[in-house]
Protein backbone atom coordinates (compact mmCIF):
# COMPACT_ATOMS: atom_id res chain seq x y z
CA UNK A 1 0.00 0.00 0.00
CA UNK A 2 3.04 2.40 1.32
CA UNK A 3 6.32 1.93 0.13
CA UNK A 4 8.69 4.97 1.77
CA UNK A 5 12.89 3.96 1.23
CA UNK A 6 15.93 5.27 2.45
CA UNK A 7 13.75 8.81 3.88
CA UNK A 8 15.86 11.74 5.17
CA UNK A 9 14.58 14.87 6.85
CA UNK A 10 17.09 17.34 8.06
CA UNK A 11 16.39 20.59 9.67
CA UNK A 12 19.80 22.81 10.10
CA UNK A 13 22.29 19.42 10.24
CA UNK A 14 19.97 17.95 12.61
CA UNK A 15 18.53 14.36 11.20
CA UNK A 16 15.48 13.92 12.64
CA UNK A 17 14.63 11.03 10.09
CA UNK A 18 17.74 9.32 8.90
CA UNK A 19 17.18 6.83 6.30
CA UNK A 20 14.11 5.14 7.36
CA UNK A 21 12.78 2.65 4.91
CA UNK A 22 9.32 1.39 5.73
CA UNK A 23 6.55 -1.13 4.25
CA UNK A 24 3.06 0.01 4.91
CA UNK A 25 0.56 -3.43 4.16
CA UNK A 26 -3.04 -3.22 3.07
CA UNK A 27 -6.12 -3.73 5.57
CA UNK A 28 -3.52 -4.05 8.95
CA UNK A 29 -3.27 -1.16 11.47
CA UNK A 30 0.59 -1.12 11.53
CA UNK A 31 2.27 0.53 14.89
CA UNK A 32 4.70 3.61 15.08
CA UNK A 33 6.55 3.53 18.41
CA UNK A 34 9.59 4.88 20.04
CA UNK A 35 10.82 7.29 22.52
CA UNK A 36 10.05 11.30 22.67
CA UNK A 37 12.12 12.80 19.15
CA UNK A 38 12.40 9.43 18.23
CA UNK A 39 11.17 11.15 14.50
CA UNK A 40 8.07 9.49 14.10
CA UNK A 41 5.53 12.49 13.92
CA UNK A 42 8.33 13.93 11.35
CA UNK A 43 8.28 10.76 9.47
CA UNK A 44 4.87 10.77 9.68
CA UNK A 45 4.54 14.32 8.33
CA UNK A 46 7.29 13.69 5.41
CA UNK A 47 4.64 10.57 4.48
CA UNK A 48 1.75 12.95 4.48
CA UNK A 49 3.48 15.51 2.60
CA UNK A 50 3.53 17.67 5.40
CA UNK A 51 6.78 18.31 5.35
CA UNK A 52 9.20 17.86 2.22
CA UNK A 53 11.57 14.93 2.37
CA UNK A 54 15.50 15.82 2.13
CA UNK A 55 15.59 12.89 0.44
CA UNK A 56 14.12 9.14 -0.27
CA UNK A 57 11.30 8.12 -2.31
CA UNK A 58 7.66 7.18 -1.26
CA UNK A 59 5.46 5.15 -3.07
CA UNK A 60 1.49 4.97 -2.40
CA UNK A 61 -0.62 2.72 -4.59
CA UNK A 62 2.15 2.20 -6.88
CA UNK A 63 2.52 5.80 -7.76
CA UNK A 64 5.25 7.87 -6.66
CA UNK A 65 4.09 10.53 -4.50
CA UNK A 66 7.34 11.87 -3.48
CA UNK A 67 7.22 15.58 -5.12
CA UNK A 68 3.10 15.61 -4.55
CA UNK A 69 2.01 18.11 -1.79
CA UNK A 70 -0.37 17.35 1.35
CA UNK A 71 -3.25 18.57 -0.48
CA UNK A 72 -2.88 16.02 -3.84
CA UNK A 73 -1.87 13.14 -1.57
CA UNK A 74 -4.81 13.53 0.14
CA UNK A 75 -6.46 13.45 -2.77
CA UNK A 76 -4.88 9.95 -3.34
CA UNK A 77 -6.47 8.81 -0.35
CA UNK A 78 -3.53 8.79 1.93
CA UNK A 79 -5.40 11.38 5.30
CA UNK A 80 -3.66 12.35 8.48
CA UNK A 81 -4.89 13.65 11.64
CA UNK A 82 -2.51 15.47 14.11
CA UNK A 83 -0.50 14.93 17.08
CA UNK A 84 -2.36 17.91 18.78
CA UNK A 85 -6.20 18.72 18.37
CA UNK A 86 -6.37 20.01 14.51
CA UNK A 87 -10.50 20.80 14.66
CA UNK A 88 -11.87 23.50 12.66
CA UNK A 89 -12.78 25.24 16.18
CA UNK A 90 -15.08 27.84 15.15
CA UNK A 91 -17.18 25.25 12.62
CA UNK A 92 -19.56 23.11 13.86
CA UNK A 93 -18.88 19.51 14.12
CA UNK A 94 -20.86 18.42 11.08
CA UNK A 95 -19.57 21.73 8.69
CA UNK A 96 -15.98 19.20 9.82
CA UNK A 97 -16.70 16.77 8.80
CA UNK A 98 -18.31 18.20 5.60
CA UNK A 99 -15.43 20.25 4.54
CA UNK A 100 -13.16 17.02 4.29
CA UNK A 101 -16.20 15.75 1.64
CA UNK A 102 -14.70 15.66 -2.10
CA UNK A 103 -17.47 15.80 -4.81
CA UNK A 104 -19.27 19.32 -3.59
CA UNK A 105 -20.16 20.88 -6.69
CA UNK A 106 -20.47 24.29 -3.99
CA UNK A 107 -16.80 23.52 -3.47
CA UNK A 108 -15.60 25.64 -6.43
CA UNK A 109 -16.10 29.56 -6.76
CA UNK A 110 -18.11 28.83 -9.74
CA UNK A 111 -19.80 26.41 -8.42
CA UNK A 112 -20.78 29.12 -4.76
CA UNK A 113 -21.83 31.41 -7.56
CA UNK A 114 -24.11 29.87 -9.57
CA UNK A 115 -26.05 28.93 -6.12
CA UNK A 116 -27.79 26.59 -3.97
CA UNK A 117 -29.97 24.82 -7.04
CA UNK A 118 -26.58 24.07 -8.29
CA UNK A 119 -25.00 22.28 -4.93
CA UNK A 120 -28.03 21.67 -2.97
CA UNK A 121 -28.98 18.16 -4.10
CA UNK A 122 -24.55 17.12 -3.24
CA UNK A 123 -24.78 19.00 0.14
CA UNK A 124 -28.24 16.79 1.23
CA UNK A 125 -26.37 13.74 -0.20
CA UNK A 126 -23.34 14.60 1.96
CA UNK A 127 -24.93 15.64 5.11
CA UNK A 128 -26.69 12.43 5.31
CA UNK A 129 -23.34 10.67 5.06
CA UNK A 130 -21.81 12.72 7.57
CA UNK A 131 -24.48 12.12 10.00
CA UNK A 132 -24.57 8.95 9.41
CA UNK A 133 -20.34 8.84 10.65
CA UNK A 134 -21.54 10.93 13.81
CA UNK A 135 -23.98 8.14 14.31
CA UNK A 136 -21.53 5.01 14.02
CA UNK A 137 -19.25 7.51 16.73
CA UNK A 138 -21.99 8.17 19.17
CA UNK A 139 -21.83 12.09 18.36
CA UNK A 140 -25.30 12.79 16.62
CA UNK A 141 -26.20 15.17 19.57
CA UNK A 142 -22.99 17.28 19.18
CA UNK A 143 -23.46 17.93 15.41
CA UNK A 144 -24.61 21.37 15.72
CA UNK A 145 -21.76 22.34 18.65
CA UNK A 146 -18.48 24.39 17.77
CA UNK A 147 -16.01 21.97 17.20
CA UNK A 148 -13.92 24.51 19.26
CA UNK A 149 -15.71 23.25 22.64
CA UNK A 150 -15.63 19.43 22.59
CA UNK A 151 -13.42 17.08 24.80
CA UNK A 152 -10.19 16.00 24.00
CA UNK A 153 -11.65 12.66 22.85
CA UNK A 154 -14.65 14.33 20.92
CA UNK A 155 -11.93 16.06 18.94
CA UNK A 156 -9.88 12.84 18.05
CA UNK A 157 -13.37 11.14 16.72
CA UNK A 158 -14.12 14.46 14.68
CA UNK A 159 -10.69 14.41 13.29
CA UNK A 160 -10.84 10.26 12.40
CA UNK A 161 -14.66 10.80 11.20
CA UNK A 162 -13.25 14.16 8.73
CA UNK A 163 -10.67 11.70 7.65
CA UNK A 164 -13.15 8.73 6.74
CA UNK A 165 -15.31 11.46 4.92
CA UNK A 166 -12.59 11.24 2.20
CA UNK A 167 -12.98 7.80 1.73
CA UNK A 168 -9.20 7.09 2.33
CA UNK A 169 -7.36 3.90 1.87
CA UNK A 170 -5.00 5.07 4.06
CA UNK A 171 -5.34 6.64 6.90
CA UNK A 172 -1.94 8.04 9.03
CA UNK A 173 -2.68 8.47 12.70
CA UNK A 174 -0.31 10.70 14.87
CA UNK A 175 -1.43 9.47 18.29
CA UNK A 176 -4.85 9.36 18.45
CA UNK A 177 -5.15 8.52 22.04
CA UNK A 178 -3.07 11.89 22.96
CA UNK A 179 -4.82 13.71 25.64
CA UNK A 180 -8.12 11.77 25.45
CA UNK A 181 -9.74 11.12 29.27
CA UNK A 182 -8.72 7.30 29.98
CA UNK A 183 -12.32 6.05 29.38
CA UNK A 184 -12.42 6.91 25.85
CA UNK A 185 -9.08 5.30 24.84
CA UNK A 186 -10.82 1.65 24.58
CA UNK A 187 -13.68 3.29 22.75
CA UNK A 188 -11.57 5.24 19.88
CA UNK A 189 -9.39 2.13 19.81
CA UNK A 190 -12.91 0.07 19.01
CA UNK A 191 -13.42 2.45 16.69
CA UNK A 192 -10.00 1.92 15.03
CA UNK A 193 -10.46 -1.66 14.95
CA UNK A 194 -13.80 -1.69 13.61
CA UNK A 195 -12.34 0.46 10.50
CA UNK A 196 -9.53 -2.06 10.27
CA UNK A 197 -12.27 -5.07 9.99
CA UNK A 198 -14.25 -2.85 7.52
CA UNK A 199 -10.69 -3.07 5.08
CA UNK A 200 -9.36 0.39 5.89
CA UNK A 201 -5.44 0.97 5.99
CA UNK A 202 -3.68 2.57 9.41
CA UNK A 203 -0.42 3.35 10.30
CA UNK A 204 -0.54 4.85 13.60
CA UNK A 205 1.88 6.86 15.51
CA UNK A 206 1.05 5.93 19.36
CA UNK A 207 2.75 5.79 23.23
CA UNK A 208 -0.19 3.63 24.79
CA UNK A 209 1.78 0.32 24.70
CA UNK A 210 -1.30 -1.49 25.47
CA UNK A 211 -2.82 -0.34 22.75
CA UNK A 212 -0.16 -0.65 20.52
CA UNK A 213 -0.90 -4.58 21.82
CA UNK A 214 -4.22 -4.57 20.79
CA UNK A 215 -4.19 -2.79 17.43
CA UNK A 216 -1.23 -2.97 16.04
CA UNK A 217 1.03 -6.09 13.74
CA UNK A 218 3.12 -5.41 12.87
CA UNK A 219 5.31 -2.43 14.61
CA UNK A 220 7.62 -0.40 13.81
CA UNK A 221 10.56 1.02 16.52
CA UNK A 222 12.43 4.17 15.81
CA UNK A 223 14.57 5.75 17.95
CA UNK A 224 17.04 8.54 17.28
CA UNK A 225 15.54 9.12 13.43
CA UNK A 226 16.17 5.66 12.35
CA UNK A 227 14.38 1.99 12.57
CA UNK A 228 15.47 0.04 14.96
CA UNK A 229 12.98 -2.98 14.80
CA UNK A 230 9.81 -4.21 13.05
CA UNK A 231 7.17 -7.16 13.45
CA UNK A 232 4.73 -8.21 16.34
CA UNK A 233 4.77 -6.69 19.85
CA UNK A 234 6.00 -10.48 20.87
CA UNK A 235 8.78 -10.56 18.77
CA UNK A 236 9.81 -6.93 19.47
CA UNK A 237 9.91 -7.53 23.35
CA UNK A 238 12.61 -10.65 22.84
CA UNK A 239 14.93 -8.02 21.38
CA UNK A 240 16.90 -6.78 23.83
CA UNK A 241 18.45 -3.44 22.10
CA UNK A 242 14.42 -2.80 21.64
CA UNK A 243 13.16 -3.35 25.07
CA UNK A 244 16.60 -1.25 26.07
CA UNK A 245 15.62 1.40 23.75
CA UNK A 246 11.89 1.80 24.48
CA UNK A 247 9.69 -0.98 25.99
CA UNK A 248 11.28 -0.64 29.49
CA UNK A 249 8.57 -1.06 31.76
CA UNK B 1 -28.93 68.74 5.69
CA UNK B 2 -28.28 69.38 1.87
CA UNK B 3 -28.49 66.95 -0.55
CA UNK B 4 -24.51 67.29 -1.67
CA UNK B 5 -24.24 66.11 2.03
CA UNK B 6 -26.48 63.41 1.85
CA UNK B 7 -25.61 62.25 -1.40
CA UNK B 8 -21.97 62.44 0.01
CA UNK B 9 -22.36 60.41 3.24
CA UNK B 10 -24.51 57.38 1.09
CA UNK B 11 -21.63 57.58 -1.60
CA UNK B 12 -19.20 56.94 0.95
CA UNK B 13 -20.87 54.52 2.77
CA UNK B 14 -21.81 52.41 0.00
CA UNK B 15 -18.05 52.63 -1.48
CA UNK B 16 -17.09 51.69 2.54
CA UNK B 17 -19.35 48.96 2.08
CA UNK B 18 -18.25 47.35 -0.83
CA UNK B 19 -14.73 47.90 0.18
CA UNK B 20 -15.54 45.90 3.88
CA UNK B 21 -17.28 43.17 1.95
CA UNK B 22 -14.13 42.48 -0.23
CA UNK B 23 -12.00 42.55 2.87
CA UNK B 24 -14.56 40.24 5.07
CA UNK B 25 -14.31 38.02 1.90
CA UNK B 26 -10.17 38.03 2.46
CA UNK B 27 -9.83 38.54 6.22
CA UNK B 28 -12.80 37.69 7.89
CA UNK B 29 -14.11 34.57 5.81
CA UNK B 30 -10.36 33.43 4.59
CA UNK B 31 -8.39 35.04 7.25
CA UNK B 32 -5.84 36.52 4.92
CA UNK B 33 -4.45 39.51 6.98
CA UNK B 34 -4.35 41.97 3.75
CA UNK B 35 -2.54 44.82 5.09
CA UNK B 36 -2.52 46.23 1.33
CA UNK B 37 -6.02 46.58 0.84
CA UNK B 38 -6.22 50.22 -0.28
CA UNK B 39 -3.47 49.40 -3.08
CA UNK B 40 -6.42 47.73 -4.71
CA UNK B 41 -8.95 50.34 -4.36
CA UNK B 42 -6.10 52.61 -5.95
CA UNK B 43 -5.73 50.46 -8.67
CA UNK B 44 -8.96 50.40 -9.17
CA UNK B 45 -9.84 54.52 -8.89
CA UNK B 46 -6.11 54.99 -11.01
CA UNK B 47 -7.73 52.38 -13.60
CA UNK B 48 -10.94 54.08 -13.70
CA UNK B 49 -9.56 57.35 -14.26
CA UNK B 50 -7.49 56.93 -16.93
CA UNK B 51 -10.00 54.85 -18.64
CA UNK B 52 -12.57 57.20 -18.67
CA UNK B 53 -10.37 60.82 -18.55
CA UNK B 54 -8.94 62.08 -22.30
CA UNK B 55 -5.48 62.20 -23.31
CA UNK B 56 -3.10 64.28 -21.31
CA UNK B 57 -2.48 66.18 -24.28
CA UNK B 58 -6.00 67.42 -24.42
CA UNK B 59 -7.02 70.73 -23.92
CA UNK B 60 -7.68 71.93 -19.89
CA UNK B 61 -5.83 68.16 -18.92
CA UNK B 62 -1.96 69.18 -20.40
CA UNK B 63 -1.29 70.22 -16.22
CA UNK B 64 -0.99 66.84 -15.69
CA UNK B 65 1.14 63.35 -16.75
CA UNK B 66 0.04 59.99 -16.98
CA UNK B 67 -0.85 57.17 -19.00
CA UNK B 68 -3.97 56.08 -21.05
CA UNK B 69 -6.45 58.40 -21.16
CA UNK B 70 -9.10 56.23 -23.59
CA UNK B 71 -12.19 58.43 -22.72
CA UNK B 72 -14.00 54.74 -22.56
CA UNK B 73 -17.97 55.15 -22.03
CA UNK B 74 -19.19 54.44 -18.16
CA UNK B 75 -19.47 51.56 -17.29
CA UNK B 76 -16.55 50.49 -18.90
CA UNK B 77 -13.97 52.52 -16.19
CA UNK B 78 -15.61 50.82 -13.60
CA UNK B 79 -15.13 47.26 -15.23
CA UNK B 80 -12.20 48.39 -15.71
CA UNK B 81 -11.46 49.30 -12.47
CA UNK B 82 -12.51 45.85 -10.87
CA UNK B 83 -10.59 44.76 -13.18
CA UNK B 84 -7.55 46.38 -12.64
CA UNK B 85 -7.76 45.12 -9.11
CA UNK B 86 -7.78 41.84 -9.71
CA UNK B 87 -5.20 41.88 -12.48
CA UNK B 88 -3.40 43.12 -9.51
CA UNK B 89 -3.63 40.76 -7.40
CA UNK B 90 -2.01 37.93 -9.30
CA UNK B 91 1.48 38.73 -9.06
CA UNK B 92 1.21 40.18 -5.60
CA UNK B 93 -0.99 36.97 -4.72
CA UNK B 94 1.81 35.19 -6.34
CA UNK B 95 4.63 36.32 -4.79
CA UNK B 96 3.17 36.58 -0.88
CA UNK B 97 0.46 33.73 -0.76
CA UNK B 98 2.99 30.96 -2.06
CA UNK B 99 5.56 30.65 0.16
CA UNK B 100 5.29 32.73 3.29
CA UNK B 101 3.92 32.04 6.28
CA UNK B 102 0.31 33.55 7.59
CA UNK B 103 2.05 36.69 9.66
CA UNK B 104 4.74 37.07 7.17
CA UNK B 105 1.98 37.44 4.68
CA UNK B 106 0.65 40.37 6.45
CA UNK B 107 4.09 41.88 6.52
CA UNK B 108 4.97 41.65 3.11
CA UNK B 109 1.56 42.77 2.13
CA UNK B 110 2.06 45.83 4.77
CA UNK B 111 5.54 46.54 2.83
CA UNK B 112 3.96 46.45 -0.61
CA UNK B 113 1.37 49.05 0.31
CA UNK B 114 4.03 51.24 1.36
CA UNK B 115 6.18 50.31 -1.57
CA UNK B 116 3.31 51.34 -4.23
CA UNK B 117 2.35 54.33 -2.78
CA UNK B 118 5.59 55.52 -2.62
CA UNK B 119 6.56 54.48 -6.49
CA UNK B 120 3.50 56.04 -7.40
CA UNK B 121 4.18 59.11 -5.69
CA UNK B 122 7.99 59.61 -7.24
CA UNK B 123 7.12 58.34 -10.55
CA UNK B 124 4.88 61.13 -12.04
CA UNK B 125 4.76 60.09 -15.91
CA UNK B 126 3.23 57.37 -14.66
CA UNK B 127 -0.05 58.91 -12.44
CA UNK B 128 0.85 62.52 -12.37
CA UNK B 129 2.87 61.60 -8.90
CA UNK B 130 2.16 63.09 -6.00
CA UNK B 131 -0.16 65.91 -7.36
CA UNK B 132 -2.32 63.06 -8.20
CA UNK B 133 -5.07 62.74 -10.92
CA UNK B 134 -8.01 65.61 -11.52
CA UNK B 135 -10.67 66.16 -13.21
CA UNK B 136 -11.88 62.37 -13.98
CA UNK B 137 -15.14 62.81 -15.91
CA UNK B 138 -17.84 61.61 -13.75
CA UNK B 139 -20.13 58.47 -14.90
CA UNK B 140 -22.64 59.83 -17.71
CA UNK B 141 -20.37 62.56 -18.17
CA UNK B 142 -21.57 64.35 -21.99
CA UNK B 143 -24.38 61.98 -21.57
CA UNK B 144 -26.25 63.65 -18.49
CA UNK B 145 -26.19 67.00 -16.42
CA UNK B 146 -23.57 65.99 -13.77
CA UNK B 147 -24.33 69.47 -11.76
CA UNK B 148 -27.88 68.50 -10.99
CA UNK B 149 -29.30 67.59 -8.02
CA UNK B 150 -30.91 64.53 -10.08
CA UNK B 151 -27.19 63.63 -11.02
CA UNK B 152 -26.62 63.08 -6.80
CA UNK B 153 -29.61 60.63 -7.23
CA UNK B 154 -28.36 58.69 -10.04
CA UNK B 155 -24.88 58.17 -8.37
CA UNK B 156 -25.85 57.26 -5.53
CA UNK B 157 -28.28 54.77 -7.42
CA UNK B 158 -25.43 53.68 -9.42
CA UNK B 159 -23.25 53.25 -6.42
CA UNK B 160 -26.14 50.92 -4.26
CA UNK B 161 -26.67 48.59 -7.89
CA UNK B 162 -23.02 47.96 -7.47
CA UNK B 163 -23.41 47.42 -3.25
CA UNK B 164 -26.52 44.98 -4.04
CA UNK B 165 -24.36 43.10 -6.65
CA UNK B 166 -21.40 42.94 -3.99
CA UNK B 167 -23.51 41.79 -1.36
CA UNK B 168 -25.48 39.11 -3.40
CA UNK B 169 -21.86 37.61 -4.64
CA UNK B 170 -20.43 37.78 -1.63
CA UNK B 171 -22.97 36.18 0.18
CA UNK B 172 -23.06 32.99 -2.46
CA UNK B 173 -19.80 32.75 -1.64
CA UNK B 174 -19.47 32.82 2.07
CA UNK B 175 -22.91 30.92 2.82
CA UNK B 176 -21.64 27.96 -0.04
CA UNK B 177 -19.69 25.32 0.68
CA UNK B 178 -16.90 27.14 -0.97
CA UNK B 179 -17.64 29.58 1.76
CA UNK B 180 -17.60 26.85 4.38
CA UNK B 181 -13.91 25.45 2.75
CA UNK B 182 -12.38 29.05 3.42
CA UNK B 183 -13.75 29.06 6.83
CA UNK B 184 -11.40 25.99 7.70
CA UNK B 185 -8.38 27.19 5.93
CA UNK B 186 -9.24 30.38 7.94
CA UNK B 187 -9.23 28.14 11.61
CA UNK B 188 -6.60 25.55 10.80
CA UNK B 189 -4.45 25.63 6.98
CA UNK B 190 -2.34 22.54 7.89
CA UNK B 191 -5.70 20.51 8.47
CA UNK B 192 -7.26 21.81 5.11
CA UNK B 193 -4.69 21.27 3.16
CA UNK B 194 -4.51 17.38 4.78
CA UNK B 195 -8.00 17.02 3.71
CA UNK B 196 -6.93 17.66 0.25
CA UNK B 197 -7.78 21.33 -0.08
CA UNK B 198 -5.23 23.55 -2.08
CA UNK B 199 -4.57 26.58 0.38
CA UNK B 200 -2.34 28.39 -2.39
CA UNK B 201 -5.01 28.52 -4.72
CA UNK B 202 -7.99 29.24 -2.21
CA UNK B 203 -6.06 32.03 -1.01
CA UNK B 204 -5.33 33.13 -4.61
CA UNK B 205 -8.70 33.12 -5.63
CA UNK B 206 -10.27 34.96 -2.75
CA UNK B 207 -7.11 37.51 -3.47
CA UNK B 208 -8.07 38.21 -6.77
CA UNK B 209 -12.18 38.61 -5.99
CA UNK B 210 -11.59 40.61 -3.19
CA UNK B 211 -8.76 43.07 -5.71
CA UNK B 212 -11.48 43.03 -7.85
CA UNK B 213 -14.41 43.71 -5.50
CA UNK B 214 -11.67 46.60 -4.03
CA UNK B 215 -10.72 47.95 -7.32
CA UNK B 216 -14.64 48.02 -7.98
CA UNK B 217 -14.52 50.40 -4.81
CA UNK B 218 -12.10 52.60 -5.99
CA UNK B 219 -13.64 53.01 -9.43
CA UNK B 220 -16.44 54.26 -8.11
CA UNK B 221 -14.87 56.89 -5.52
CA UNK B 222 -12.77 58.52 -8.05
CA UNK B 223 -15.89 59.01 -10.52
CA UNK B 224 -17.36 61.20 -7.71
CA UNK B 225 -14.45 62.58 -5.76
CA UNK B 226 -12.94 63.48 -9.69
CA UNK B 227 -9.57 63.56 -7.91
CA UNK B 228 -6.95 60.72 -6.56
CA UNK B 229 -3.51 61.35 -5.71
CA UNK B 230 -1.36 59.04 -3.33
CA UNK B 231 -1.93 61.49 -0.40
CA UNK B 232 -5.69 59.73 -0.29
CA UNK B 233 -4.41 55.77 -0.23
CA UNK B 234 -2.02 56.44 2.83
CA UNK B 235 -1.11 52.46 4.30
CA UNK B 236 -3.25 53.48 7.54
CA UNK B 237 -6.37 53.82 5.45
CA UNK B 238 -6.34 49.86 5.42
CA UNK B 239 -6.73 49.79 9.02
CA UNK B 240 -9.77 51.77 9.20
CA UNK B 241 -11.12 49.15 7.02
CA UNK B 242 -10.16 45.89 9.22
CA UNK B 243 -11.29 48.32 12.08
CA UNK B 244 -14.53 48.39 10.88
CA UNK B 245 -14.32 44.56 9.71
CA UNK B 246 -13.15 43.51 13.56
CA UNK B 247 -15.90 46.41 14.69
CA UNK B 248 -18.74 44.96 12.64
CA UNK B 249 -17.90 41.24 12.89
CA UNK B 250 -15.51 39.51 10.97
CA UNK B 251 -16.84 36.67 8.88
CA UNK B 252 -19.95 37.61 7.78
CA UNK B 253 -21.41 40.19 5.57
CA UNK B 254 -24.00 41.58 7.97
CA UNK B 255 -21.25 42.22 10.30
CA UNK B 256 -18.78 43.95 7.58
CA UNK B 257 -21.67 46.18 6.22
CA UNK B 258 -22.81 47.38 10.25
CA UNK B 259 -18.52 47.79 10.83
CA UNK B 260 -18.60 50.11 7.15
CA UNK B 261 -21.15 52.39 8.58
CA UNK B 262 -20.26 52.04 12.14
CA UNK B 263 -16.51 53.55 11.25
CA UNK B 264 -15.35 54.46 7.79
CA UNK B 265 -19.15 56.63 7.29
CA UNK B 266 -19.78 57.02 11.39
CA UNK B 267 -17.18 57.70 13.03
CA UNK B 268 -15.42 59.61 10.89
CA UNK B 269 -18.21 62.41 10.57
CA UNK B 270 -18.55 62.78 14.05
CA UNK B 271 -15.04 63.44 14.07
CA UNK B 272 -15.41 65.79 11.30
CA UNK B 273 -18.18 67.63 12.98
CA UNK B 274 -15.66 67.66 15.69
CA UNK B 275 -13.27 69.12 13.97
CA UNK B 276 -15.43 71.71 12.51
CA UNK B 277 -16.64 72.96 16.08
CA UNK B 278 -13.02 74.39 16.92
CA UNK B 279 -11.58 72.30 19.65
CA UNK B 280 -8.03 72.60 20.25
CA UNK B 281 -5.46 72.75 18.12
CA UNK B 282 -5.95 72.82 14.47
CA UNK B 283 -4.50 68.78 14.04
CA UNK B 284 -6.02 67.62 17.39
CA UNK B 285 -9.30 66.31 16.10
CA UNK B 286 -7.35 64.74 13.39
CA UNK B 287 -4.67 62.68 15.62
CA UNK B 288 -7.49 62.13 18.13
CA UNK B 289 -9.27 60.24 15.22
CA UNK B 290 -6.16 57.57 14.82
CA UNK B 291 -5.91 57.26 18.67
CA UNK B 292 -9.67 56.41 18.81
CA UNK B 293 -9.58 53.48 15.75
CA UNK B 294 -6.55 52.16 17.47
CA UNK B 295 -8.13 51.83 21.08
CA UNK B 296 -11.63 50.73 19.13
CA UNK B 297 -9.54 47.96 17.50
CA UNK B 298 -7.52 46.70 20.80
CA UNK B 299 -10.91 47.25 22.82
CA UNK B 300 -12.68 45.19 20.48
CA UNK B 301 -9.82 42.39 20.33
CA UNK B 302 -10.14 42.50 24.22
CA UNK B 303 -13.50 42.68 24.82
CA UNK B 304 -15.39 41.67 21.99
CA UNK B 305 -12.93 39.73 19.57
CA UNK B 306 -16.36 38.38 17.48
CA UNK B 307 -17.37 41.30 16.83
CA UNK B 308 -21.10 43.18 17.11
CA UNK B 309 -22.45 40.94 14.40
CA UNK B 310 -21.06 38.18 15.43
CA UNK B 311 -20.20 34.66 12.68
CA UNK B 312 -23.29 32.88 12.82
CA UNK B 313 -23.74 29.41 13.35
CA UNK B 314 -24.45 27.19 10.60
CA UNK B 315 -27.18 25.14 11.38
CA UNK B 316 -28.87 22.44 9.46
CA UNK B 317 -32.19 21.06 8.85
CA UNK B 318 -33.28 18.61 11.01
CA UNK B 319 -30.33 18.75 13.46
CA UNK B 320 -30.58 18.45 17.06
CA UNK B 321 -31.73 21.66 18.94
CA UNK B 322 -29.50 24.26 19.64
CA UNK B 323 -29.54 26.34 22.83
CA UNK B 324 -28.45 29.62 21.17
CA UNK B 325 -31.10 31.59 19.84
CA UNK B 326 -29.46 33.45 17.02
CA UNK B 327 -28.27 31.07 14.20
CA UNK B 328 -28.15 30.36 10.57
CA UNK B 329 -30.31 27.67 9.26
CA UNK B 330 -28.71 26.57 5.66
CA UNK B 331 -31.08 26.85 3.05
CA UNK B 332 -33.22 28.84 4.93
CA UNK B 333 -31.75 31.92 6.14
CA UNK B 334 -31.23 33.37 9.69
CA UNK B 335 -34.02 32.70 12.45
Amino acid sequence: MLSARDIHRHFEGMHAVDGVSIEVMPGRITGLIGPNGAGKSTLMAVLAGTLPASSGTIVFQGEDITPLPAYQRARRGMVRTFQLPSEFSQLTVLENLLVAAPDNRGESLLGALLGKRYWMPDETRLVAQARGLLKRFGLSAKESDYAGTLSGGQKRLVEIMRALMLGPRLLLLDEPMSGVHPSIVDEIAGYLEQLRDDGLTILMVEHELHIVDRLCDPVIVMAQGKVIGQGSMTALRRQPEIVEAYLVG
Amino acid sequence: MNTYYAANLLIFAGVDIIACLALNLQFGVSGVVNFSFIVFQAAGAYAAAVLSMPPDTAPDYSFQIYVGGYQLPFPLPWIGGAVAGALLALPIGLVVLRRLRADYQAIALLVTSIIANTVINNARPLLNGAAGLALVPQPLDGVVNTNTNSYQYLFIGLTAICVAIVWFLSARIVNSPYGRTLRAMRENELAASALGKNPTALKMTTFVVGGAIAGLSGAILVGFLQVWAPSTWLYPETIILFAAVIVGGRGNNVGAILGALLVPVGFEEVTRLLGRMNIGPPNLIPALEWVCIGLLILGFLWFRPKGVVPEQRRVFPGAPAVEEQTRWVIGKGAR
